[in-house]
């Protein structure tokens, strides 16, 4: 029967991260199977279906796919890598097929795909912006609690990110601790630091699980802490309170791990009642107080440099 | 007094200074290294208070025994307030502490003038020096620069602090000369100019190294920096009768002259002990933070703060001043995003700045369409009478600016509940 074309084939692809998909994805492009033909399984959806497609390794690759070199930018290599770090809830597009949309676009000379501005684009922007904004969240509110053993200063942290992100922060506090050994915990993987390596665990082995949750659960173990509340407590202006921005800057899903989270509610409710009049902690004016005698000279417009040896000492 | 009474005091005094930024240190890293402590350039916030205020620093006074008497402050002689005074080492090991535990990104740290301004000085940078000597700490350091000080000591600070502020506070020579009258405009601005001569001195320095060095050596770290962060200073809002216009002014001024990184804006709050003539009124919130609105289109969206306040007066705290702008100049509106300069574009209520990048990236590839504007997620209710698209035109563009205020700021209708 001439003149009917073949529709082209169907194929199934699995991959567990990034340099998976983009190997599977530059097979499935210099085959020229385009992204309504393939079927995407993420990490641990894999298992044999009787009625599945061959893989592409399985298939013979196409005679003139395979000659076109697929190239594309770095900028735009890393806005892909790290969109595929986000984990889609409920609804949300899942990462392969999106992300081999994108590329199957560019590669058939659609340059939008990848802007802000396009329909798919613009879920790579988001998900790239959410995967910073969630990396600095790790940086900000990531706690250390000190356990040290027989080797000396340790520190151990529990962490519940968002999204795919352990590594961002481990290279950031490698470059922060510098020689002070640490651990990482989180509900996927751990990462730990000896001073000069990291290792990285997936799963988290179960002991650095139960040392971080426990120390991250009795933050109060230590004069440090109660020295941290206390700063946290006198640098609060109660004349200010505002909690729409403070919640909109630390979302309430840290708090629980924060030393000074549970402070929070009572801080404002005491602010609310009262403390708003006065930008002092009421704790701090209730201690007798100190004004000053300095005998000032009749001019005393200007201080000079170097005179006065009669200042107040504590 | 135990260090954590010290610090609840000293921290309590330090409050009411705004800046709590970590961000514009060089790059630096403790990894494979002794010591400890590392910046990025960008700053973290560690943790919120209920103020909605960053904590990002320890920020702490050595002392809050002072010899001035400045009206708006709570640590002023006069004060009938608790007094303390830190050692060196006891915030070194404050630093040091909260360092570990992530708590906070650096330091900053000022001080009541206590003995003369240069002594003062010699005490904040023992500290600095402790901490990037001793400690072998990367971490981010705020000095306090006491305008009164030897300008030897402003250069030695400057070493050792990624950041020197030396606060303006008040922005008028009357209102300094009332509510501070141990301060001199002139003796501040002069010690922002001995800042701004050393950092320059330093660029200058680091260009010329990098003309001549060998390109893989990294130029930055061959120059011995100061103050790499910048200088800034912060003026108090609402506790005389200053308008908006002279702040903004000002701040243009201290900007252009000492080429400042920042101005920050502090809403007078009330203070125990309050001399008379000083408001007891809650901080104006909102004044504030429209002249941080201001403040942003003055240094990165080419507004001038006369363009912004045209006469006499304060910021519309109804609307921000970009859109109030607009509604001033309905002449140079409506903008075609296909055909204007980044400039102008930069220029409509609605758009900003990162916007205005992805639109001008976009024209090259095709024409904008309205719903780009959607996808790009700009405010389209007050942007919407400014805009010509491809696809769209205005409909109220010969509307007066006085109705069309009206329609812009009108409460949203919203459904009525059911029972």
């Amino acid at each position: 029967m001439h003149g009917v074309s073949t529709p082209p084939a169907s194929c199934v692809a699995w991959a567990d991260d990034f340099d998976e998909w983009r190997q599977q994805a530059r097979q499935l492009l210099q085959a020229g199977i385009p992204p309504s033909r393939v079927t995407w399984h993420d990490g641990e959806a894999r298992h044999d279906d009787l009625f599945a497609s061959p893989t592409i390794s399985e298939r013979p690759p196409s005679p003139e796919g395979a000659s076109t070199p697929i190239s594309i930018g770095r900028d735009q290599l890393t806005l892909l890598r790290n969109a595929a770090r986000y984990r889609p809830r409920g609804s949300e597009q899942p990462r392969w097929p999106l992300l081999y949309r994108v590329v199957w676009r560019m590669v058939q000379g659609d340059a939008t795909a990848m802007h802000a501005a396009d329909d798919d684009g613009r879920v790579l922007h988001q998900r790239w912006h959410a995967i910073k904004r969630e990396a600095h969240h790790m940086h900000a509110f990531l706690r250390f609690h000190r356990r040290d053993d027989a080797h000396g200063e340790r520190y151990v942290a529990w962490f519940e990110p968002a999204h795919e992100i352990l590594d961002l922060g481990a290279e950031h506090f490698a470059d922060r601790m510098g020689g002070s050994r640490w651990i990482i915990a989180t509900p996927g993987g751990g990462v730990s630091w000896d001073g000069t390596t990291l290792d990285y665990r997936a799963p988290c082995p179960e002991n650095w699980t139960r040392e971080a949750r426990a120390a991250a659960n009795r933050p109060n173990a230590d004069e440090e802490h109660a020295l941290w509340r206390t700063y946290f407590v006198s640098t609060f202006n109660p004349a200010r309170l505002n909690h729409k921005v403070m919640t909109q800057h630390m979302p309430q899903r840290f708090w629980r791990h924060l030393s000074e989270g549970d402070l929070i509610p009572t801080m404002e409710a005491k602010a609310r009642h009262g403390g708003q009049r006065l930008a002092q902690e009421t704790s701090v004016g209730q201690r007798q107080g100190k004004a000053l005698n300095v005998k000032l000279p009749a001019d005393a417009t200007s201080l000079p440099s170097r005179q006065r040896d009669d200042a107040p000492t504590d | 007094m135990e260090l954590i009474d010290k610090l609840s005091i000293l921290a309590d005094a330090a409050k009411y200074d705004a800046s709590c930024a970590s961000s514009g240190a060089p790059k630096r890293s403790s990894r494979g290294k002794a010591g400890l402590g590392s910046s990025s350039g960008m700053g973290i916030c560690h943790s919120f208070t209920p103020d909605g205020r960053c904590v990002s620093l320890l920020k702490v006074l050595l002392t809050n025994f002072c010899l001035f008497d400045c009206q708006y402050c709570v640590n002023r002689r006069s004060s009938n307030v608790p007094r303390a005074r830190f050692t060196p080492e006891e915030v070194v090991r404050l630093t040091l502490s909260f360092y570990r535990r992530n708590t906070i990104s650096g330091l900053f740290l000022s001080s009541g003038i206590i003995r003369s301004s240069d002594y003062t000085m010699e005490q904040l940078i023992r500290v600095a020096r402790l901490l990037r000597e001793t400690h072998q700490f990367r971490g981010y350091i705020h000095l306090k620069a006491i305008p009164e000080a030897d300008p030897r000591l402003l250069e030695e600070a400057g070493r050792y602090a990624d950041r020197l502020s030396a606060n303006i506070e008040l922005p008028t020579l009357t209102s300094l000369k009332t509510l501070a009258p141990e301060k001199e405009l002139g003796t501040i601005h002069a010690a922002m100019g001995h800042i701004r001569q050393g950092i320059d001195a330093t660029n200058d320095d680091i260009a010329r190294d990098a003309r001549h060095l060998p390109r893989s050596a990294n130029p930055k770290r061959m120059a011995p920096r100061y103050a790499p962060g910048g200088q800034s200073t912060q003026m108090i809002v609402g506790a005389d009768a200053t308008d908006d216009r002279t702040i903004l002014q000002s701040a243009q001024h201290l900007y252009r002259d000492f080429r400042l990184k920042r101005v920050y804006y502090s809403a007078f709050s009330p203070i125990p002990e309050r001399p008379a003539g000083l408001p007891q009124a809650a901080p104006p919130l909102l004044r504030e933070h429209r002249l941080y609105q201001a403040d942003f289109l003055i240094r990165s969206y080419g507004f001038q703060a006369e363009e912004l306040l045209n006469a006499p007066g304060n910021l519309d705290l109804e609307i921000d001043p970009k859109l109030a702008w607009a509604l001033a100049h309905r002449n140079d509106f409506p903008v075609d995003l296909n055909r204007a300069e980044p400039a102008m574009i930069a220029r409509v209520p609605g758009i900003g700045l990162r916007s205005v990048q992805r639109l001008v990236d976009l024209r090259r590839l095709r024409r904008i369409r309205y719903q780009d504007l959607v996808a790009l997620r700009c405010r389209l209710d007050t942007l919407r009478p400014f805009v010509v698209t491809q696809d769209y035109r205005p409909t109220d563009a010969d509307r007066d600016s006085t109705r069309l205020r009206q329609h812009l700021t009108a409460p949203q209708p919203a459904q009525m509940a059911l029972w």
